[in-house]
């Protein structure tokens, strides 16, 4: 699904990522770990085009996206869901019209959107708050709205950067188990975090940066058979 | 096309104060321009008048015949530069001031109808009216109204050539000046109304880049964003130019024709407002600023954007 090769992103003379190589296969959940600094987020970004590598190349979906232009940048993020730690939601909009965002940009019909939302919503467990202003709702519920728009238009890969960062220990539970909910319907889920405890309740494969380095690789931890893990989660 | 309607709609809906004090800045924009395009007119039209005035009397001496005058009045009337020659007899001119100060006809009634000189009043043509060609015109008369006297002396037929000098010298020196101020005040006004709008829909853009962030995250393409936006600077150039056509009504009706008939002795034409043409460029202009701003805004703030 992702293939980066030899990324290096310097910040002039900062080198937030040094020669990053890794495969992320369709349907794989990948934690992306490291200290604060490490480049977990430039990681990130250079995938969802907000960053281009100084140098290397990379594949989305066996796609080069290595240096898109600012049109084909649109056309990759319509094929991922991203979510961060400050929600980024439209506060003065409602719930669905806060979903109904990422169908609206790519041209979606009206009756395609009225379906599609309540289906989001239903899947986060938001399902009637449709109605509420996004302004209105607790930080779990906007991150759960956040992750709705995220996947209302089926993406292939979702990229999370910190998504539990600014909930409390049962909304961040609550919201990973809904990550591993999304991903057992088959999609790439790749989730920037530096929470030990919940990469410990959800063991999956780890990234761990250090310096804009790849250190380890890290294979799920096998002590517990953690409820959500599916046959796609492979070493 | 409905779709964007609605986006439009929305837009204004949940930023009205902004569309309402971008409007209002369209139309303040515009209202200065306007104004300084109606002062302009009545300059216009003052200098046009005055032009018109160019004039020249040229007063017969004493003695003079008739014929003479008549012959006089044949040859300047045949110059190109002469758009129109009057005859004043003695007689015509007693009647004239006679009509204007009646106090003086006992005065004239004792000198006899010789006692005001005999004219030819000249009216020149328009582009006679720089005080070099006026100069040079006066001269040329008074070559032809050269005439050998009786006694070999060299005379004239004229008493005096009377073009008012030093008034066309400085009404000309007032007008090249009057010109030069309004091309440099009409250039300050253009661009305080440029950096006026822009900067105001500059802050308008600014309050929602949040959501101008979040479009592009979600995968808008950067026509899907500014689409609305420049149809919202086109509503406001609309709204602002109508707006703006109606105060500027008022302003002519309530201060520059009542300060024009206390003034009207100097200014000539009465001011008129502006007509349809200007009215319509003048809305035209409030529609390419609304729209130019915001695309100009919009597009500095998807190019900071990751
Ligand atoms: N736009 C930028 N300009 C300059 N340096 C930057 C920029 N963005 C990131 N960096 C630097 O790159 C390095 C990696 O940053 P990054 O945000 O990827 O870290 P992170 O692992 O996400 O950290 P955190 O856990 O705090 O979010 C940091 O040293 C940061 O200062
Ligand atoms: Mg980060």
């Amino acid at each position: 699904m992702i293939r980066l090769y030899h990324i290096v992103k310097s910040y002039g003379e900062h080198n937030a990522l040094r020669d990053v190589s890794v495969h992320v296969e369709r349907g794989e959940f990948i934690y992306i770990t490291g200290p604060s600094g490490a480049g977990k987020s430039t990681l990130l970004k250079i995938l969802y085009g907000a960053e281009r590598p100084s140098s290397g190349k990379m594949l989305v979906g066996g796609l080069d996206v290595t240096a898109l232009d600012r049109e084909r940048v649109a056309q990759l993020r319509r094929n991922m869901g991203i979510v961060f730690q400050d929600f980024k939601l439209l506060p003065r909009r409602t719930v669905a019209d806060n979903v109904a965002l990422a169908l609206e940009v790519m041209g979606a019909p009206r009756d395609q959107i009225n379906r599609r939302v309540p289906a989001a919503l239903n899947i986060v467990g938001l399902k009637g708050r449709e109605g509420s202003l996004a302004s209105h709702l607790s930080g779990g519920e906007q991150q759960r709205v956040a992750i709705a728009r995220a996947i209302v238009n089926d993406p292939a890969v979702m990229l999370c950067d910190e998504p539990t960062g600014n909930l409390d220990g049962g909304m961040a539970v609550e919201v990973m188990e809904i990550l591993q909910a999304i991903h057992r319907r088959g999609t790439t889920v790749l989730v920037a975090t530096h929470d030990q405890g919940l990469m410990d309740r959800f063991p999956k494969r780890v990234l761990r940066l250090l310096d804009g380095r790849l250190s380890t690789i890290e294979p799920p931890k096998r002590r517990s058979v953690a409820p959500g893990v599916g046959p796609a989660e492979r070493g | 096309m409905i779709e964007g309607l609605r986006r439009v709609v929305r837009g204004i809906r949940e930023h009205f104060y902004f569309f309402v004090v971008s409007t209002g800045v369209v139309a303040s924009a515009l209202v200065l321009l306007g104004l300084f395009a109606m002062v302009l007119r009545d300059v216009n039209a003052m200098v046009g008048s005055w032009q018109a005035d160019q004039h020249v009397s040229a007063y017969f001496a004493a003695g003079v015949t008739p014929e003479v005058e008549t012959e006089m009045h044949a040859l300047v009337a045949g110059r190109r530069e002469v758009a129109k020659v009057e005859r004043v007899t003695s007689a015509d001119a007693a009647v004239w001031m006679t009509e204007r100060a009646p106090e003086l006809a006992a005065v004239f009634s004792e000198l006899g109808p010789a006692a005001l000189p005999a004219s030819l009043e000249i009216t020149l043509q328009p582009e006679i009216a720089t005080p070099e060609k006026m100069e040079a015109f006066v001269a040329s008369l008074k070559i032809q109204g050269t005439r050998p006297d009786g006694d070999g002396v060299i005379g004239t037929v004229w008493e005096d050539v009377d073009y008012g000098q030093e008034w066309v010298a400085r009404v000309h020196t007032f007008l090249s000046l009057l010109t030069a101020l309004g091309f440099a005040f009409g250039a300050a006004t253009g661009l305080a109304t440029l950096f006026l709008v822009a900067n105001t829909i500059h802050l308008v853009v600014h309050a929602r880049q949040d959501e101008l962030a979040i479009l592009r995250l979600v995968g808008a393409t950067e026509r899907y964003i500014v689409g609305p936006f420049i149809v919202e600077g086109v509503m406001q150039g609309l709204i602002g130019g109508l707006t703006a056509t109606v105060v500027l009504y008022a302003i002519h009706q309530g201060l520059l024709v009542r300060l024009h008939s206390l003034l009207s002795l100097a200014m000539g034409a009465a001011p008129t407002f502006l007509p349809a043409d200007q009215v319509v460029v003048l809305v035209a202009t409030g529609v390419a600023l609304g729209a130019g701003a915001a695309w100009g805004a919009v597009r500095r703030f998807l190019a900071r954007l990751p």
